[in-house]
């Protein structure tokens, strides 16, 4: 592993009002260049988890290190470091797209270039518009724009594709993938499976408060795969399925009659989907897209 | 911080602009001209005072709370706090924001005042009690939006303020009740403004009065600002 850029130690977050802690003593690290996902279902903590390291929660028990040194020492320096994507679009509506970033762009040291940023996610040829007009999907892509204003070394994204048709949530994905090869850092808490599959390194799976499996997608697939090979067939005018132990595949004699007689149509690996896991692991269904 | 200060208030100013809010602002401001205009000459020194009170007062906490609500509609107010320039910063420059609008009005009115209808005022001593009324009431302004669940709740809040503390000053200035209540009314933020007010267009205020009034609204900010907004605007902002 990298240099840890977050280490989270028994950290505890209780809501005011509320009997139920929202994160119930959770470790993990966020490491130097990597894509790491926080997954879950609604409620499940994640959104707190990223509230508490953004600083906007300060009120939790255990120790965040951010570069080795407490969270809580740092001043509002530390948003100089940092971008955030929220999931539900934070502008002011009768501001134009250009207008909002100038703002938000000018409380920082460090500056973008908006106009390229704007261009990157589509939103160039809108940018004299009021965000009033914007659809929801341009209202996000503007999101990611809002993240990246300050050329962060730690991006922090809530459900960033949530709302975006297939193509525009290609695009984010594609720059946030841009982002990593550039030797950023993110953190994404999502419960769509598919980002998580085509951007995480690593990912954590928290449930009730309570992070019950870290590893990365691929540790997981083999993890809670079946160790077998399905093979369907296509004999006397109907499809047949035949499965073979990994183990020793190679000298199976089935198997490899199959090859030499049959007609092959598929041929499939028993690994499971992120989206099977992440159902066995926190026990809800997530989404699929 | 003073740097982003500057940069956040220059983006209240321009969103002032934006959503109307300066112009409507003017507007009132005519409107109340006209309405001196028809009421004659002789009541312009009764009525002046109670406009320039009504937007230093009223209208900043309604602005206020208004804009605290709409803000974190628009979750704008969140998205601040992840920035370099801190709530601190965030909150001066809603409240200067704020100032700047009632002392926009007050100056229009009291112009008009002095040269159209004759109106002897004192303009420092009137901008400097515009100016302290105008903080106290944005900070009342910003408490009403914290303890309210909705824009309803905030409206609720604000017509309970006017019925139990506003009205009450307002009674008072037209003699509806005793002098000798006199000096429990200064419990109430509206009357302590209303005699800065008063003592700026040479009414017969005691010196005592215009300092305990002074006091009291200076106190009433600064410790609804400590004991109460600082500590619960965070939570609020990111409350969703």
């Amino acid at each position: 592993m990298g240099v840890p850029i977050f280490s989270v130690r028994d950290l505890r977050f209780t809501y005011r009002k509320s009997r139920v802690a929202a994160v119930k003593g959770i470790d993990f690290d966020v490491v130097e260049g990597e894509i790491f996902g926080l997954l879950g279902p609604s409620g499940a903590g994640k959104s707190t988890t990223q509230k508490i390291l953004t600083r906007l929660f300060k009120t939790y028990e255990g120790t965040i290190e951010y570069f080795g040194k407490d969270l809580k020492a740092y001043g509002n320096a530390f948003y100089e470091d940092i971008g955030v994507g929220f999931e539900l679009p934070v502008h002011f509506s009768k501001l134009t797209g250009l207008e909002n970033m100038r703002f938000f762009s000018e409380l920082y040291k460090k500056r973008a270039d908006i106009e390229t940023l704007l261009d990157a996610v589509g939103l160039l040829e809108d940018k004299d518009r009021p965000v009033a007009d914007y659809s929801k999907g341009m209202k996000m892509r503007l999101n990611f724009v809002r993240a990246l204003l300050n050329e962060p070394r730690v991006l922090f994204l809530d459900e960033v594709t949530n709302g975006l048709d297939p193509g525009n949530a290609r695009i984010i994905k594609d720059l946030i993938k841009d982002f990593r090869a550039r030797g950023g850092t993110a953190f994404l808490t999502t419960h769509l499976m598919n980002d998580v599959e085509e951007l995480c390194d690593r990912v954590a799976f928290i449930r009730e408060g309570e992070i019950v499996e870290t590893a990365s997608p691929r540790e997981l697939k083999i993890k809670h795969g079946r160790r077998e090979l399905r093979v369907e067939t296509f004999e006397n005018g109907e499809t047949k399925m035949h499965v073979f132990p990994l183990e020793g595949l190679g000298e199976n004699k089935d198997f490899l009659a199959l090859l030499k007689t049959a007609s092959i149509e598929t041929m499939h690996s028993g690994e499971t989907s992120l989206d099977e896991i992440f159902i066995k692991v926190t026990g809800v269904a997530g989404d699929v897209r | 911080m003073s740097d982003n200060l500057l940069k956040l208030l220059k983006g209240e100013l321009k969103r002032l602009m934006k959503y109307n809010i300066l112009q409507i602002s003017f507007a009132v401001a005519l409107l109340w001209i006209a309405v001196i205009f028809l009421i004659g000459r002789e009541q312009a020194t009764t009525f002046v005072p109670l406009f320039i009170f009504m937007d230093a007062a009223l209208m900043t906490v309604l602005y206020v709370g208004a804009n605290l609500f709409y803000e974190k509609q628009e979750n704008t107010l969140k998205t601040l706090l992840i920035t370099p320039s801190g709530y601190v910063a965030v909150l001066a420059s809603k409240i200067i924001a704020a100032v700047y609008l009632a002392l926009q009005s007050s100056v229009i009115i009291s112009l008009a005042a002095f040269f159209l209808f004759d109106v002897q005022l004192d303009f420092l001593a009137l901008y400097s009690a515009v100016v302290l009324i105008a903080f106290a009431h944005a900070a009342l302004g910003f408490s009403f939006a914290i303890v309210s669940r909705d824009f309803n709740g905030l409206i609720a809040a604000v017509g309970l303020y006017m019925i139990f503390l506003a009205f009450p000053s307002i009674f008072f200035a037209f003699g509806l009740i005793p002098e000798r209540f006199e000096a429990v009314m200064l419990l109430s933020p509206t009357h302590a403004s209303m005699m800065l007010i008063d003592a700026s267009f040479g009414k017969t205020v005691a010196l005592w009065t215009v300092l305990v009034s002074t006091a009291y609204l200076a106190a009433l900010a600064a410790g609804l600002l400590l004991f109460f907004i600082g500590p619960k605007y965070r939570e609020n902002a990111v409350r969703e």
